[in-house]
């Protein structure tokens, strides 16, 4: 047993880590994004380190904060919203490694924080002071109240799966979905009700990360980049970070929820490695399934669409998501009981 | 989100939405637009006071043609056309042909320019890389044809400035092919992508009494179910021996909407439409000189010597672009120099389009007509004593006019 | 639906031509200087029509000073300099000399002055490579 000493340096050394990983493969992550959208659309685009520069420049930048913001308020927006999306990080398993914080929360906490990256966007919004933000903060909380209940739903439908068939362990915890994959536990019925949701949760991501087309509350062209209009410099160079590292907790979710497979017991047989090298095995491969979620949910599905308005975005979800996550939802429970 | 506090939002002069300075106040109730008032007028250069002062008729050429980036052809074929009514010069038949050819070389470059910008004012980025690769080929032929991508420089009085030769023709012939064989794949992307479709379907429509009554020019007019376009009324250069239909959406699915997605119609079927007459211009070209008047000393010489008004109509992409010139004998600028370029006549239609729709909606209506400030912008009044600017009321514009046109009449003999 | 096309683009080459460098180079001096020692390449720009305007070229042996092109230069761009020639002879009055001096800078390449040019004294080559923070840099002018 590790004494309350150890415990606590072992969480201080692991939100370190955690963050900068998440900094920094959000970055390049973005960097491989930019670089994916912009051969979709037949051009070269930017060099993979372009996001690196970005935050680079935005960071030596002058913050301006307009004289009719709420200034404190303008001001620590950014880092409550940076802040937050790197404490969910430290809930979600990361690939062999579990969560530092593991134990302490669980999906339901996931979803609760979820929302506070978007709730600081909003705040940070309406601080500014102009009517484009305004209109951005506005959208950005319907945004929210229109992808959370899908978001819910997909999630409570996992976890009835994950009671049923372990019904010794929590539920809601990320650990219990890494033990038991879903794919494993379900019958043919359940396996349909399981793509459903999945299709669910990548759907629920561009609106997350907002990217076109759920990027409403940011929408460049009618509202000016909205909620960020005013956002100069350092400050929003942290949104910048924000946005990186919250597209790696989306897509680290729905590995963690879908993908929870390591390649270290598939190729063990094959292979003897330490310990330690099959660490970074399952690492790298985790980032890979993290780099094919976020292709698809973000690169692929930014690409191929036009932006929706805002009456568009909340029939999508509220309508046709939700209705395709509570089929999900349905097919799973069908398929429970058919056991 | 109605019934909320009602707020106004400034859209431009500097928006990403409207791509050249002008301001559109719009008042709004959560998304939803209550009110819309549109404030030009920020990008005055000048121009028609340079051609009146500064510059003899042959600089005024290549001044016309930087009235617009993209009309470039529309605006000096409008002008040269005013003089030569004005000055009595006939243009050569081949000429004729070559400004029926080049004019509708820039209409597919224009919509396919407006097609990429409309893409990305929905956030359809790559709808915007997609349309302009495509629109390559057509600058690298206006390139081949005229020396520059851009400014084409190729209008003169009385003719044009280059010839077509027999490379020429075969180059124009393949990108005409090369459009054709691509023609399935931006019809396919802007006509039945569903996201496209469900941006723009219903949404900024203008209805034929309001596209009448607000005296739309252009696509903007012709989505609206009404056939006019200056080729079909008025036809001018060649476009009488070729013959021009006026698109109109109900062409293409037998229904007016007079939405945006009826003018996305409207602009490609009218791509389809250049590509015919150029073909087909190509093909009834007559040989000849292409010049009336190749001495340009003596042409400079018969236009100080000519006195008289002209005005010169032409189906500009965007619409109807109209120049009155007026010469008079012993004096080299133009008497008078009057451009009423399109944007002017597609302003106001913004209003009742933009009534009723969301925030999101703005972009794309305004993108819808394809204005050009820049080509709009022809006059801000100043007080020179307190150099602040005013506007002009309906009644003092009027008498304004009376007091020019009787100034005009009057220096006529 | 654009979905199709965007995962058949994702294997094609890009569109762009990649003229001067791929990416931006970090110093566009630097990069330059590079070039000039030959440690760098520059990709090639797309080829120009023959029929190319670029920037002018000036056959001063052949001008007469006849100022046509100065008077339809519609960017007033051309400038008639006269030049006063020391007469060989004792006594004799100076000979006059009008050339011209063209302003690179100010040039909207319409080659009119190539039109009215009687004397074919002016041509137009395809060199655009022409910017400049300076623009009365010796480049920029022509005589």
């Amino acid at each position: 047993m590790l004494t309350e000493i150890e415990q606590i340096l072992y969480i201080i050394i692991g939100t370190f880590l955690v963050s900068a990983f998440g900094i920094l493969f959000g970055l390049s992550a973005k960097g491989i994004d930019r670089k994916l959208a912009a051969h979709m659309q037949w051009r070269v685009g930017p060099p993979l380190l372009q996001p690196f520069y970005d935050v680079k420049k935005l960071l030596v930048k002058e913050s301006v904060v307009p004289q009719n913001a709420v200034s404190w308020l303008f001001n620590s927006a950014p880092i409550v919203c940076l802040a937050s999306t790197i404490v969910i990080l430290l809930y979600i398993p990361l690939g062999p490694f579990n969560p530092v914080l593991q134990g302490y929360g669980d999906a339901i906490l996931i979803l609760y924080l979820l929302t506070i990256p978007s709730l600081a966007m909003v705040a940070g919004g309406f601080a500014s002071g102009s009517p484009f933000a305004t209109v951005g903060a506005q959208r950005e909380m319907v945004l929210m109240m229109a992808y959370e209940f899908p978001l819910a739903t997909a999630i409570v439908a996992l976890a009835w799966k994950m009671n049923i068939v372990a019904p010794s362990l929590p539920a809601f915890s990320l650990t219990t979905f890494a033990q038991h994959p879903i794919w494993d536990v379900v019958g043919p019925l359940g396996f349909i009700g399981a793509v459903i949701l999945l299709v669910v949760l990548i759907i629920v991501t561009p609106g997350e990360i907002a990217k076109v087309p759920f990027d409403i509350a940011e929408a460049e062209t009618e509202i000016a980049e909205g909620v960020l209009v005013e956002y100069s410099g350092r400050n929003l160079g942290l949104f910048y970070l924000a946005d990186a590292v919250k597209a790696v907790v989306l897509s680290s979710l729905i590995v963690a929820l879908f993908f929870p497979y390591n390649l270290s017991p598939l190729l063990a047989g094959y292979i003897s490695l330490p310990n330690i090298c099959w660490n970074v095995v399952d690492f790298l491969f985790f980032l890979l399934k993290i780099e094919i979620v976020l292709f698809v949910a973000m690169t692929f599905i930014r690409v191929s669409v036009a932006r929706f308005k805002v009456d568009q975005v909340v029939r999508a979800y509220w309508l046709y998501l939700t209705v395709a996550a509570i089929i999900g939802l349905v097919l799973i429970v069908l398929d429970g009981m058919a056991i | 989100m109605s019934g909320g506090k009602k707020y106004t939002i400034p859209v431009g002069p500097l928006h990403p939405a409207v791509h050249e300075p002008i301001t559109i106040k719009i008042d709004v109730e959560g998304e939803h637009i209550v009110g819309v008032d549109v404030f030009c007028s920020q990008v005055h250069r000048g121009i028609e006071w340079l051609g009146m002062n500064r510059n003899n008729p042959i600089q005024s050429i290549y001044l016309s043609e930087r009235v617009c980036g993209i009309c470039n052809i529309c605006h000096p074929l409008c002008m040269v056309q005013a003089v030569e009514k004005a000055a009595e010069i006939m243009p050569t038949e081949r000429a004729e042909y070559i400004r029926v050819i080049m004019a509708e070389l820039e209409r597919i470059h224009s919509h396919l320019l407006w097609a990429g910008v409309a893409g990305h004012e929905i956030g359809f980025d790559t709808v915007f890389h997609y349309t302009w690769a495509l629109r390559e080929a057509v600058m690298d032929l206006i390139e081949y044809l005229t020396g520059n991508r851009v400014t084409k420089a190729i209008m003169m009085f009385g003719g044009v400035r280059r010839d077509i030769d027999e490379t020429g023709v075969r180059k124009i012939k393949e990108g005409m092919q090369y459009y054709l064989e691509r023609f399935h794949k931006i019809e396919e992307i802007f006509l039945h992508d569903p996201t496209i479709k469900m941006r723009t379907r219903d949404v900024g429509i203008l209805t034929r009494e309001d596209a009448l009554k607000l005296c739309a020019v252009g696509p903007t007019v012709r989505a609206s179910g009404i056939p006019k376009d200056v080729r079909q009324d008025f036809p001018y250069a060649a476009y009488a021996d070729i013959g021009v239909d006026a698109i109109t959406p109900d062409m293409y699915n037998g229904e007016v909407h007079g939405d945006v997605f009826d003018r996305i119609i409207v602009r490609l079927l009218e791509v389809k439409q250049s590509i015919e007459i150029i073909n087909a211009a190509l093909d009834n070209m007559p040989s000849g000189p292409i010049l009336a008047e190749p001495n340009l000393v003596k042409l400079q010489m018969l236009l100080k010597k000519a006195d008289g008004e002209g005005v010169g109509r032409v189906e500009a992409p965007r619409g109807e672009d109209i120049h009155y010139v007026r010469l008079r004998k012993g004096e080299e600028p133009f008497f008078s120099w009057k451009i009423r370029a399109p944007t002017y006549n597609n302003l106001l239609p913004w209003i009742p389009m933009l009534m009723g729709e969301q925030i999101a909606d703005v972009p794309i209506i305004a993108a819808s007509t394809d204005p050009c400030m820049s080509c709009l912008n022809r006059v801000t009044v100043v007080d020179v004593n307190s150099s602040k600017e005013y506007v002009l009321t309906k009644e003092k514009l009027h008498e304004l006019s009376i007091r020019k046109t009787r100034r005009l009449m009057r220096n006529a003999h | 639906m654009m979905m199709h096309e965007v995962l058949k683009l994702l294997f094609k080459k890009p569109f762009t031509n990649k003229f001067p460098a791929k990416y931006a180079p970090k110093s566009t001096y630097g990069f330059i200087k590079l070039v000039k020692e030959g440690k760098a390449q520059i990709i090639p720009p797309v080829p120009t029509p023959p029929k190319f305007r670029g920037k002018l070229k000036y056959d001063r042996e052949s001008c007469v000073g006849c100022g046509l092109c100065v008077k339809v230069c519609p960017a007033k761009a051309i400038e008639l300099v006269t030049y006063k020639e020391e007469p060989k002879e004792e006594g004799a009055r100076p000979k006059i000399i009008r050339k011209i001096r063209i302003y690179i800078g100010r040039c909207v390449y319409c080659s009119q002055c190539v039109d009215i040019c009687p004397r074919n004294s002016l041509s137009m080559t395809d060199e655009f490579l022409l910017a400049n923070e300076d623009k009365l840099a010796k480049e920029l002018i022509v005589e």
